[in-house]
């Protein structure tokens, strides 16, 4: 009877013995992911990681448009990096007003944030997320471990230029860091992962910091214009450039010698105005409309392969609504929030009127005052972005949700602006190179050069105001108007200050707060003062 | 040994086998008081499964007795007896009415024990305590009715209900309590594509809940434990009975309560006229009532017919079940089709039993699409339902624009039409799950007190499931219709098996139960989606797996039959943990002190049960979402998260996927719960009263909550990680008593009551007082939440700006306190403010039989909780309905005529309103008519009948303290049949 049963037995205690094997307690994923040990195996991990540092600024997460957010703490849409990176820049000053009921939102044009403003906050941990998406990918590509996983030729070659980049990314951010928050966490690769404290950085070690990597990557990054979408040489000078604009407010040294010197590296760089309309540089094909030669750093979007709910999305979709017709700007929808206040629709000599072709409003049903800061007919609307090609045919998303239009984050514009303002600050160069840069631009905006300035018209004031017509909405604003200090405690617009006609407010709102949720958690950090 | 594993592979096989010369006895079983009959006496073997019980007439036949047999008669409400069979073929017995409950057997972890003997708060319930009515879901058949467990049922069809036992211990972690039925574990993350996953168990075959409350109850299933652990054992044959067959039928009726009080057509014609900047032009001239337009009576019928037999050593039961039951949303349907077999076994001398049970069960749903809910809520009353010029199916759609396509002149950012959003879309999923477990038991010949028990059991499903909208759907912008097909497998194998020895030392006067055992259990998700995305087909996959292993030990010692001593261990390995953090440690150790045996307790009549009760234990929680969470992982970008890197040599831009590091917290480990608990049974004048109270008071440490990390120190901006810890409190109050008892007459009364309160007590690594992470997401606006997260406060707390009222008691719009006095209203300013879950609640339950007639009732209360009527919130100010995104208007509610706020306030505590509730949840009335072939009972009865608040809104039962787009319970109307042949 025994031997009978034996093999059934065996079979039963074998069983038994592999199901209870401890073994069984190391698991690992069996989908897409994978652990770190096995994702480099495979040689363009490295690659895709660089794409994701990139990704950091134009999407959200890991599905496009959303579903596998990189931040939990927001709403995935309002999570992402260009989206709050424009509401800060934006939304806080005479450019933009927004609509909508989503939290705290309201505070940040009317000056009133505190250290809970979700979307400051979120802003703030965008940052530090990039720095440390950055910081891993630096770990990740020593030459110990490179070496370790047998990574040579081309590859290493390779491997060396996205490291520069991803210097560079860390850079771009610590200095929005820097630009915000001005005393932030301080992260490198040679920090861990995990349960600690970061310490605490000042805007003169963060300063020399950024100065310091941006030199030091100058020479080993890409050449400029090499790959369109990635960082390269032009994209680290046009950094150091506005590093070094704003010197003076982050360190109380101006430096605007410094500035000449790599705006003027960037201007002979290749770049050109190109001799297309300025509304170019913003329809859906500024990849290849000819408006590209003039783009140095892009932030690129794609109807169909890069979609998220942030970025142009939203600049372009928020902007729409009353009687605009969201088929004429590409999109299916409007969401109806953003527009712009009367002091800025002023700007522009005779208002929206203006001969300039800056000057891209929509006034049907829009009453240029802003009494209300909820109805979207106050405040003229802008058309500045739009998600259709020069033909005026819609970008490559057929629903119209997610446009194609790349948002120039760095421009060669801004280059001739920054000679301009260096020069007249005293930094040095040459008056009739600033003048003729000015009038450059300002030839394309009037089409002709019947509104073009003199040398002896150069002045800060108008360097402020032509950065306005020129870049507005092109996410520089705030800083400009803290580096002329008109961001608070002078300028006035409507509902600056929360009330409707405007008003000044306490110098310390420069800086935003650092977030009451993370000096609950990190004990190194102290609150920017006024806070 | 070898007798050992001929047993094991004689029951592997299932082998029926016949047995020895053996004997029948028969005879009558009556009350020693009354000499009247006591029919369903339960007569068993002792140390056997082989047993019958009385018929009406308090008569019995069992066959299979040998002499030196022992004969246990025991009965609900009188003492058990003990007769040594001495061969006579006719045993007449009496039993005396008392305190008999306390010989009842209740199942505990891996083992059983009496309720006499339990040393913990463990209770158990029974089906002649469970709710009446057609139920779908088994949790709801024991709503109300043990103190300290809240049951909030859902009102979908086959819903789900949140189940809390002590309130639950962790903030993100899991809630729920552990599962276990017929021994099998479920896995706590549910079963995907069902409402449900306890729908896979029939009501109609529950023989009882076995609720476990405390750490000494449940620290033998250690690191899933902390929020208590539900035993469901299945009913099963029974041995020497009879064929039996029984059919069941429900047919039930369901229409809801109450509809959101929303403006009609004239009142909000008349807002929107005088609201500034609208155009009155956009209005319609319909006056239509969007909630009637969703809603629909709905019906539902359960047939359930079961077949049991039970020979001499083998039973068996199969029981067939049809559940069909509509929600009163329009095209949401649940059907259940499922076969429950179970076969019992006993071989070798009754040594050896085999229990196989087998679930097989087809879960079918239509789900309705349930924004329709906060559609009708919104939709513009002046607008028709239909629109003859509507290229969307002929339903009216706000639409306008240039687009020569008619199909694209929807309104993107509109309010879509509710009754289109449920009646052009399809989605249908079909879960074929199979939970089958075979259990042996064997108890050594050579040493009867040596137990052991093998029980492998897997829980196994696959779902199929589709969603389509047509291309006339205006919800689709694509250029083809939507589609998405989904697919998963669910997968939870089990392996478990111990050693119980039982014995008695007489030198001591001791009584010994040991129990060690080992468990493994295999957790597996995946799960497919192939959808359609900006006119393309994007697939996705997922796979999660994760393990537990697990050794357990129990000793119990019952000393002088008056002292109890009783400790467990278990030690858990999870593979959700890193090898440092792997295994962790889950003791308890309890008392018990039966007074009641005490000599100086024996003479009286007062007392029929006293005992004491206290214990101690760790339980775990590891129930934290991810698998992998210790590891640092690599994520890549699914289609449509790509980055341009210049171009491709033909010209097209090239894109590249991206590959994201996750964040991981190397140190992750179990989240901890030590728990007190002391508790008193009792029981008066034969047990006509009896009761329970527990005290108990915890605190979980090392608590798994999702928190923000330093920015900067983790690779995202919130983190599951041990940080912080909360502290509970309660008192449980149970009561039963049996105010008349007689041959016609019987009133049995049920009441339980509890208080608890939890707190957070740390919440961050920090020491910042203030420090709070903001919580429940509310409608209206992105980013909002209501609630908070902070020390010394209760997690469902909720966070607002105290509103200012006039003198007419009416709220003054935007004014509110200025807290921290800086004259501007800021974040600053807000403060906590009540909570969401209650401070004490209470069930009461009747249970009235005249001769064949049976009369039932349960009431159910919740107390001291708010709830933040988000509906109101979200939609009661005028700018709600007149500023909108594009050329259309939305419905108010009709608060805003009572607060008159322009512009939205959803911080206010205005909007935060008691929620107290009293409701009477379940009246049955059946009446039994015997016949000779059948018996047939009739029942009648009726749920959610009557709700007694103060809450103005729908339903003042809502989970998480937030009232949004809510779907609206039902009152149902039951009618039921059953024979029994």
């Amino acid at each position: 009877m025994y031997k009978k049963f034996r093999p059934i037995l065996f079979v039963f205690i074998s069983t038994m013995m592999f199901i209870s094997c401890q073994d069984e307690l190391d698991l690992a994923p069996e989908d897409e992911r994978q652990t770190s040990a096995a994702v480099f195996s495979s040689p363009e991990s490295y690659e895709q990681f660089l794409a994701k540092l990139y990704a950091g600024l134009s999407l959200s997460g890991q599905q496009g448009p959303a579903g596998q957010p990189d931040l939990a703490g927001l709403d995935e849409g309002f999570s992402n990096y260009m989206r709050l990176y424009f509401m800060m820049q934006e939304l806080t000053t005479d450019e933009a007003v927004i609509g909508w009921n989503d939290g705290t939102i309201a505070n940040l044009h009317a000056q009133t944030w505190t250290s809970g403003n979700e979307f400051i906050r979120t802003m703030y941990s965008r940052i530090m997320y990039q720095v440390a998406l950055n910081n891993e990918f630096l770990r990740q590509t020593t030459d110990e471990v490179l070496s370790e996983r047998g990574v040579d030729g081309q590859l290493r070659t390779d491997i060396q230029n996205y490291r520069a980049e991803a210097r560079f990314l860390r850079a771009l951010s610590y200095w929005h860091a820097l630009d915000l928050f001005g005393n932030p966490p301080f992260i490198t690769e040679n920090d861990p992962i995990g349960a600690f404290l970061p310490p605490q950085t000042d805007s003169e070690s963060l300063f020399l910091f950024i100065e310091s990597e941006l030199k030091e990557i100058e020479n080993q990054i890409l050449p400029p214009r090499h790959t369109y979408g990635r960082a390269d040489q032009a994209a680290v000078w046009m950094l150091l450039s506005k590093l070094y604009l704003n010197a003076e407010t982050y360190t109380g040294t101006p430096r605007y010698a410094d500035v000449i010197t790599y705006t003027t590296k960037v201007i002979e760089a290749g770049y050109e105005i190109p001799d297309v309309p300025y509304e170019y540089l913003f329809l859906a094909d500024n990849d290849r409309n000819g408006a590209q030669k003039e783009i140095i750093f892009p932030i690129t979007f794609d109807g169909l392969n890069t979609q998220s709910y942030g970025g142009m999305t939203f600049i372009i979709h928020a902007a729409v609504g009353g009687t605009m017709d969201p088929a004429d700007y590409g999109v299916g929808s409007g969401w109806a929030g953003l527009r712009t206040t009367q002091q800025f629709v002023d700007q522009f000599p005779g208002g929206a009127d203006t001969e300039d072709s800056r000057a891209m409003f929509y006034t049907d049903g829009q009453i240029k005052e802003v009494l209300s800061i909820s109805n979207f007919t106050n405040g003229y609307a802008i058309t500045k972005y739009k998600n259709v090609d020069v033909n005026g045919d819609w970008g490559r998303d057929p629903a119209g949700e997610f446009p194609d239009t790349d948002f120039p984050m760095f421009r060669l514009a801004d280059a001739y602006l920054m000679y301009a303002e260096a020069h007249v600050r005293g930094g040095g160069g040459d008056a009739a190179k600033a003048r003729d840069y000015i009038n450059e631009l300002r030839e394309r905006a009037y089409g002709d050069p019947s509104s073009n300035i003199s040398a002896g018209d150069l002045s800060r004031n108008l360097i402020l105001n032509e950065r306005a017509r020129e870049l507005y909405w092109e996410a520089h604003r705030r800083t400009d108007l803290i580096r002329f200090n008109q961001f608070t405690e002078n300028g006035i617009w409507a509902f600056k200050g929360g009330v409707p006609q405007g008003s000044t407010t306490p110098s310390f709102r420069n800086l935003m707060p650092i977030p009451a949720s993370d000096l609950g958690v990190n004990t190194n950090l102290t609150q920017n003062p006024g806070y | 040994m070898k007798k050992l594993f001929k047993s094991t592979l004689m029951l592997l096989l299932m082998l029926p086998m016949s047995f020895f010369a053996q004997q029948t006895v028969s005879g009558t079983v009556s009350e020693s008081a009354t000499g009247l009959p006591i029919p369903g006496v339960n007569i068993l073997v002792k140390g056997t499964t082989n047993g019958t019980s009385t018929d009406f007439d308090g008569n019995y036949t069992i066959s299979n007795v040998n002499q030196g047999d022992v004969l246990v008669f025991s009965f609900l409400g009188f003492a058990a007896r003990e007769i040594p069979y001495a061969g006579q073929t006719n045993l007449n017995v009496q039993l005396d009415e008392s305190d008999a409950a306390l010989e009842e057997v209740v199942l505990i972890g891996y083992g059983a024990t009496t309720r006499q003997d339990a040393t913990g708060a463990v209770e158990k319930i029974s089906p002649a305590q469970f709710n009446r009515g057609a139920v779908v879901s088994p949790e709801t058949l024991i709503a109300g009715k043990s103190a300290g467990v809240r049951i909030t049922p859902s009102s979908e069809p086959g819903g789900g209900s949140e189940i809390r036992i002590r309130g639950g211990s962790s903030l993100s972690g899991n809630n729920s309590p552990l599962i276990v039925i017929d021994g099998i574990p479920l896995d706590q993350r549910g079963v995907q594509g069902v409402r449900n996953q306890l729908n896979a168990i029939n009501p109609d075959e529950i023989e009882d809940f076995v609720i476990l409350k405390d750490a000494a109850a449940t620290s033998i299933y250690g690191s899933r434990a902390s929020n208590g652990v539900i035993l469901i054992t299945t009913k099963k044959g029974s041995i020497e009975t009879d064929f039996a067959m029984d059919y069941d039928v429900k047919v039930a009726l369901g229409e809801i309560t109450d509809k959101v009080d929303v403006l009609n057509a004239a009142q909000f014609r008349d807002i929107v006229t005088n609201a500034p900047g609208t155009n009155p032009a956009l209005l319609g001239n319909a006056n239509t009532d969007w909630q009637d337009q969703i809603y629909r009576t709905s019906l539902g019928a359960i047939h359930n017919v079961t077949f049991s037999e039970g020979f001499d050593s083998f039973t068996y039961r199969v029981n067939l079940n049809r559940t069909d039951q509509q929600g009163v949303l329009k095209t949401d349907l649940y059907e259940r089709t499922a076969l429950n077999a179970t076969f019992t076994q006993n071989l070798f001398d009754n040594n050896l039993k085999i229990t196989l049970n087998a679930k097989g069960i087809l879960d079918q749903n239509q789900f309705a699409d349930q924004g329709a809910i906060g559609a009708a809520v919104s939709f513009d009353p002046t607008q028709p339902v239909y629109d003859p010029t509507s290229p969307f199916d002929g339903y009216f759609e706000f639409r306008g624009g240039s687009d020569p396509d008619p199909l694209r002149t929807e309104f993107r950012q509109a309010t879509r039409n509710p009754l289109a959003l449920l009646e052009q879309r399809d989605n249908n999923a079909t879960n074929k799950r199979t939970i089958s477990n075979l259990n042996l038991d064997y108890r050594f010949h050579f040493l009867p007190e040596l137990r052991f028990n093998l029980n492998a059991g897997i829980d196994y499903s696959e779902l199929d499931g589709y969603e389509t909208r047509p291309l006339t759907s205006a919800v689709v912008g694509d250029d083809i219709p939507f589609e998405n097909y989904y697919t998963g497998l669910n997968r939870n194998s089990l392996l478990d098996f111990y050693f119980n020895y039982k014995s008695a030392i007489e030198a001591i006067d001791t009584k010994l139960d040991l129990t060690a055992g080992h468990s493994y259990q295999e957790f597996y998700i995946g799960d497919k989606q192939r959808f359609t995305q900006s006119n393309e087909f994007q697939n996705t996959f997922n796979i999660n797996r994760n393990a537990l292993e697990s050794y357990f030990a129990r000793a119990s010692f019952d000393i002088s039959n008056r002292y109890l001593l009783s400790a467990s261990f278990r030690r858990d390995g999870s593979s959700r943990f890193s090898e440092d953090n792997r295994w962790s440690n889950f003791p308890s150790v309890s008392i018990g002190w039966k007074l009641m045996n005490e000599p100086f307790l024996q003479n009286q009549t007062v007392f029929s049960d006293l005992k004491l009760r206290a214990g101690y234990g760790v339980t775990g929680n590891q129930e934290i979402g991810g698998n992998y969470s210790y590891l640092g992982i690599y994520t890549p970008s699914r289609g449509r998260a790509d980055v341009q890197f210049g171009y491709n040599p033909n010209g097209s831009p090239r894109f590249v996927n991206t590959l994201r590091p996750e964040e991981f917290d190397a140190n992750l480990k179990w989240e901890e719960l030590q728990t007190y608990n002391a508790g008193i049974d009792f029981g008066f004048f034969q047990g006509r009263f009896t009761g329970s109270v527990d005290g108990y008071y915890r605190r979980t440490e090392d608590l798994l909550a999702t928190v923000p990390v330093p920015a900067g120190a983790n690779l995202s901006d919130l983190l599951t990680t041990n940080v912080g810890e909360t502290v509970s409190r309660g008192i449980e109050v149970g009561l039963n008593g049996i105010l008349v008892s007689n041959e016609d007459f019987n009133w049995n009364v049920n009441y339980n009551i509890t208080f608890q309160d939890l707190e957070i007590t740390r919440l961050s690594l920090g020491d910042d007082p203030n420090f709070f992470i903001p919580q429940g997401g509310i409608s209206g606006g992105v980013g909002n939440n209501i609630q908070i997260w902070k020390e010394g406060y209760d997690p469902s707390t909720f966070f607002v700006y105290r509103q200012v009222y006039n003198e007419q008691g009416q709220p003054i719009e935007g004014a509110y306190v200025d807290v921290n006095g800086d004259n501007q209203i800021t974040e600053a300013d807000k403060q906590a403010y009540k909570k969401g879950t209650p401070d004490y609640y209470m069930g009461f339950t009747n249970s009235i039989s005249y001769k064949n007639l049976d009369f039932s009732f349960t009431f159910r209360g919740n107390f001291g909780n708010y709830v933040y009527n988000n509906t109101q919130s979200s939609n009661g100010f005028i700018g709600a309905g007149t500023v909108t995104p594009q050329d259309y208007y939305s419905n108010l509610n009709a608060n805003v005529l009572d607060s008159g706020f322009e512009q939205n306030q959803f911080f206010s505590d205005y909007y935060v309103r008691r929620a107290d509730f009293v409701r009477l949840d379940n009246v049955s009335l059946s009446y039994l008519i015997p016949g000779d072939a059948v018996n047939v009972r009739a029942s009648l009865t009726g749920t959610n009948l009557l709700t007694i608040t103060d809450y103005v809104g729908l339903d003042p039962e809502i989970s998480n303290g937030i009232d949004n787009n809510f779907y609206p319970r039902t009152r149902n109307v039951v009618l039921g049949l059953n024979f029994s042949f």
